[in-house]
């Protein structure tokens, strides 16, 4: 089986970097910004892992808190917890999961992928690049190989050079040879200074060992360490469950209370979400972002989207506009961004010239909309087969045909024709009132319509047409039957108006404005 | 060695295509006819140009929505988006086909009754399908909700109708005319619909056409000129539906035992036929 493995260095520091993007560091760049993350050793803070800034102002791991702030007093420290950055591994791990069938992580600061879909990218390297352009997209840098082996895959990766590598079949120990001691860190630590007390500095040399002397000397774990500097390592891919809840949880360093730093947050949460939606292949329909307040508690906004969508910027775009309508009491600590509803994301075919953004601006009027007046106030008008004319009209789900944006679609609109006129619905008005409305009438003498009081006074009767008899549903308890007129009133223009056969009397229904 | 030929062959080909697709004509909308040559001729620019705010502003059943929805058809023809925002609620879709009209590439934007009291919302809903860019047409249906737009409200529709090129069509009642750049006034005769240019900044104010109903649909019956035939008589009110019973159909109405009518009425008296009193 062929595995990648992706390295992504200092994971816990990179995935905070994007915190820290705007403020002024000596070149911008977040790596440089001295933040060291710290837990709680027997009662005291120690220094975890740190950024390259700090690691060159002489901070180590390992290092208390406040030795760490005499070497340097602009440092900035965020709490670290294991599980927390396993779980967060786990989430950008998830996002990949386009790229390969499964995933394993391997906290700290890495995870395997199942390289056997490579071919579909243009092989194993094309595969890496993908993955580490995916992980860029999420403002993470790291190194890939793919090896045929977990621990040939995962050492290179970690001390070799170079951003991407491929390791043929039967190559392994040869790759693994330059390679120091230290590669073998996943190891028992006494056989690591046995070896070292040996005079070996590589893993190469310990690979050119007897077996027997190794096993004669360090026992089972020695010969297991020179197994896999020999490129024998018989660990099985694991591959990770996949969580059913898509969720993604920033808390903030300080209590945001303006816009910016929680719009800052929140591109954060959802680029991850929409990387983890796409690596299931699907699409957001429904989505609650909770804002815990401090000290008011949660406050939830639900977000309807008009079409499933997994586009970070749409959904940005979405969540900015209905952030800004929000009056917040008290300043927001902690941002909870989960996916309530998803369906399976199909893709949309590009025609040819046809730009990815090119439906942007619909789809996010459509969210937009949907979410300030809710989605059943978005339709396409649908006309039912139906006497009945109050039912005869129904409301579509609007499914627009695609955006047509290439040099083809030039020609198709030149070449389009007009479309057929249904000359069959001409006797129905384009505006029907909700409720029929009763008219007075006059009626000559020999039953002709004369006047109606509409609108306020008594109007006379210029022309009509008709009468269209409706009728049916006889077998149910609301029967019915209409002789419909096309009735011109005196200073109006015609108005559909029906006599009902129940009580003879005549009814506005609608008017052909 | 064929193969190869025939490959470079189809990709010359191909490449010519591109080519002569790339070298056509661009269709670029800037004007949108309303497919009624009366008022098409009344417009300055031959149609509803894009990226304004033309109201159309006039009585009930003064044709006012079938004139937008002609334009919408029009947008419909070159292939774009359509939005009509009901404000009242009342638009009929079986109508729609009639006009031309592609149901699936008009967007229907029907607020529920709560919203529908707030012309802000409408205003609002307008606002953002204009800056979209993605409609070609959308139309501000005010008429039967009671309210008007505010300056404010017509102003930043105008600008965004102006950026996004995009025609806003507002369908005003007559108590409540809004602040369109291009207004025509609209109301119903005997014959026809008197459209008359109120407001232009293009030139050609005050101008009047009269359009017969026929032009708004064809496919219209035509009325009678006179009310004075008599109507006809009214259908028979559909009741329930009662099935008669099978010995009702075979023998008629009998009684409970299957006698024969009469039995169950009171016997005439004999007294007469007796010569009794």
């Amino acid at each position: 089986m062929r595995v990648a493995y992706l390295h992504l260095p200092r994971f816990p520091v990179q995935r905070r970097a994007s915190l820290f993007a705007g403020a002024d560091t000596p070149s911008g760049r977040p790596g440089e910004f001295p933040l060291a993350l710290v837990h709680e050793v027997r009662g005291v803070q120690r220094v975890a892992c740190l950024s390259t800034a700090a690691r060159v102002a002489g901070v180590r791991p390992g290092m208390t808190l406040s030795a760490a702030r005499a070497l340097l007093p602009a440092l900035r420290d965020l709490p670290y917890q294991a599980s927390e950055e396993a779980q967060a591994l786990g989430t950008v791990a998830e996002g990949l999961l386009t790229l390969a069938p499964a995933t394993m992580p391997s906290p700290p600061d890495g995870f395997w992928l199942d390289a056997s879909a490579a071919s579909l990218f243009g092989g194993e390297a094309g595969l890496l690049e993908r993955a580490l352009g995916l992980l860029g997209q999420l403002g993470l840098r790291g190194r890939g190989v793919v090896a045929s082996e977990l621990f040939t895959a995962r050492a290179l990766a970690r001390f070799g050079s170079g951003r991407v590598r491929v390791v043929s079949r039967g190559a392994s120990a040869e790759a693994l040879a330059p390679l120091s001691l230290q590669a073998l860190e996943g190891l028992d630590a006494q056989v690591q200074e046995a070896l070292a007390a040996f005079g070996l500095h590589s893993l190469g040399e310990v690979a050119s060992l007897e077996p027997a002397q190794v096993v004669a000397r360090l026992g089972a774990r020695g010969l297991r360490a020179q197994r896999l500097a020999r490129g024998e390592d018989e660990a099985r891919f694991l591959p990770a469950l996949v969580p059913e809840l898509v969720e993604e949880v920033r808390v903030l360093e300080t209590p945001a209370e303006a816009f910016e730093p929680l719009l800052f947050v929140l591109k954060g949460a959802v680029d991850m979400l929409c990387a983890r939606l796409r690596g299931r292949c699907r699409a957001a329909v429904r989505l609650t972002l909770v804002l815990v307040l401090e000290p008011d508690g949660p406050r939830a906004v639900p977000l309807v989207l008009a079409r499933p969508s997994a586009e970070p910027k749409l959904l940005l775009d979405l969540l900015r506009h209905r952030l800004e309508d929000l009056r917040l009491p008290a300043p927001v600590a902690t941002v909870v961004l989960s996916v309530d509803e998803s369906c399976e994301d199909r893709g949309q075919q590009r025609v040819l010239g046809a730009l990815p953004e090119g439906d942007a601006g619909l789809e996010s009027v459509l969210a937009r909309l949907a979410t300030a007046l809710g989605p059943e106030a978005l339709s396409s008008p649908r006309a039912v087969e139906d006497h009945r004319p109050e039912a005869a009209r129904a409301q579509a789900p609007f499914r627009p045909p695609l955006a047509e944006q290439g040099v083809h679609a030039e020609a198709r609109r030149a070449a389009s024709a007009p479309p057929s006129v249904d000359t069959r619905s001409a006797q129905r008005p384009v505006r029907v009132l909700h409720e029929p409305a009763l008219l007075n009438v006059d009626l000559g003498p020999v039953g002709e319509l004369r006047s109606a009081r509409l609108l306020g006074r008594r109007r006379a009767v210029l022309g009509l047409a008709g009468p269209e008899r409706l009728g049916g549903q006889w077998w149910t308890r609301t029967p019915f039957a209409r002789d419909y007129y096309q009735v011109h009133f005196e200073g109006l223009g015609p108005a559909w108006v029906f006599r009902d056969a129940r009580d003879g009397q005549f009814y506005l229904h609608g008017f052909f404005d | 060695m064929d193969a190869a030929r025939s490959h470079a062959e189809t990709v010359e080909r191909l490449r010519a295509h591109i080519q002569t697709l790339q070298a056509a004509p661009r269709t670029h909308l800037a004007v949108l006819r309303t497919g009624v040559a009366e008022v098409d001729a009344l417009l300055p620019a031959g149609g509803f140009p894009l990226g304004q705010v033309v109201e159309l502003w006039g009585s009930p059943a003064s044709g006012r929505t079938r004139l937008a929805l002609r334009t919408v058809a029009e947008a419909h023809r070159a292939l774009r988006l359509a939005a009509y925002v009901d404000g009242p609620g009342e638009l009929y879709p079986p109508a729609l086909s009639a006009l031309g009209i592609h149901p699936s590439r008009l967007l229907w934007v029907s607020p529920a009754s709560a919203e529908r009291q707030a012309s802000s919302q409408l205003a609002w809903a307008a606002l953002q399908l204009l800056r979209s860019g993605a409609f070609a047409c959308v139309v501000l249906d005010l008429t039967h909700t009671g309210q008007r737009l505010s300056p404010q409200a017509s102003k930043r529709l105008l600008d965004a109708a102006s950026h996004a090129g995009g025609l806003l069509l507002v369908l005003t009642p007559e108590e409540a005319p809004a602040d369109g750049a291009l207004r025509l006034r609209m109301s119903a005769g005997p014959r026809g619909v008197h459209v008359e240019v109120v407001r232009s900044r293009q030139g050609m104010a005050a101008r009047s056409a009269d359009v017969p109903w026929e032009a708004l649909s064809p496919g219209e019956p035509p009325l009678r000129e006179l009310a004075a035939l008599p109507l006809p008589a009214l259908p028979v009110t559909p009741g329930r539906f009662v099935r008669p019973r099978t010995s009702e159909v075979r023998n008629g109405l009998c009684g409970i035992q299957g006698q024969r009518p009469g039995r169950d009425v009171a016997m005439p008296a004999l007294g007469p036929g007796l010569g009794l009193p």
